[in-house]
């Protein structure tokens, strides 16, 4: 959470909401991403990460915020498809925002 | 984390109240007092085509599967790419598939795009539930070894029997669409 932390001292230090949203107060809408990524939510760009079980993930780099959700099937088990090996993430899931993320 | 724990310590102070009242059955009403944030979440789609709940708080993110209280996905579209009717595949409680039947599903498999194949079987209603479980997992066996014959990847084999009817099991029509072996595409 470098990146996080990086974040939060430069919005402190120019004293301005500069971080994605307000650092002060309560982000009433949690349905979209504001400040310089802007989008809807459900615009996000979803890639696999394949979990230590070998079992499917989406993942989502969405600039700062970073999604993971669990790929389930029609039946609500989980989704192992062996796309890929254990602990590895595969697809465009940094593909969303232009936000530069060193990591 | 220090500068977010001062953040966090602010934004808890503006947090919203909500009455809630939870009643039973047969009991009184309890009325007490819920101090919360308001977290009204969107959906996104995923490629699969089923719905999570999603919310950004700023600088983190949150999402989860929207499944039914049952634990079923919500999904716009399925990734069931292939049902199979059990008459045309098998005889009356067997599990033995015809040569046609295993040219038919070595075309399907191998003209197919997928990173692997879910194959899941299902019966009608007669007979106890534990037989048709053990009969649609032999069935699904079957389908599997054709697959894997086919050279494709088989992710998982599932018996589900009696317990998941697509059509009324008091028709001989809906008995007949009940018996099937489903085919989940993973792409």
């Amino acid at each position: 959470m470098n990146l996080v932390k990086l974040c939060g001292l430069l919005a402190i230090a120019a004293s301005v909401a500069a971080c994605d949203e307000g650092l002060v107060g309560v982000k009433d809408d949690k349905t979209v991403d504001r400040g310089f990524d802007a989008k809807d939510l459900s615009q996000l760009k979803a890639g696999i990460w394949v979990d230590p079980n070998g079992c499917d993930h989406w993942i989502i780099d969405d600039g700062v915020e970073g999604y993971l959700s669990q790929r389930l099937d029609k039946y609500g088990k989980p989704v192992c498809s062996g796309v890929a090996p254990p602990n590895t993430a595969i697809g465009p899931f940094k593909a969303g925002s232009n936000f530069e993320d060193p990591i | 984390m220090g500068i977010f724990d001062t953040v966090r310590k602010s934004m808890a102070v503006a947090g919203i109240a909500a009455i809630a009242a939870s009643s039973v059955a047969g009991a009184a009403l309890a009325q007490n007092t819920i101090y919360g944030e308001r977290y009204i979440p969107t959906i996104w789609v995923d490629p699969d085509g089923c719905e999570h709940w999603v919310m950004d708080d700023g600088v983190e993110g949150f999402m989860t599967p929207h499944v039914t209280r049952d634990g079923i996905p919500v999904c716009r579209r399925g990734n069931t790419c292939g049902v199979v009717s059990s008459d045309q595949l098998f005889e009356t409680d067997k599990a033995v598939i015809s040569a046609a039947g295993v040219r038919r599903l070595t075309d399907f498999f191998r003209s197919t795009q997928a990173t692997s194949f879910v194959i899941a079987g299902h019966t009608d209603s007669r007979a106890s539930d534990e037989y048709n479980i053990a009969l649609s997992q032999r069935r699904a066996d079957a389908v599997a070894r054709v697959a894997r014959q086919a050279g494709v990847r088989i992710a998982d084999v599932r018996a589900y029997g009696e317990r998941l009817p697509v059509a009324s099991n008091k028709t001989a029509a809906g008995q007949a669409k009940n018996r099937r072996v489903e085919i989940i595409c993973l792409r």
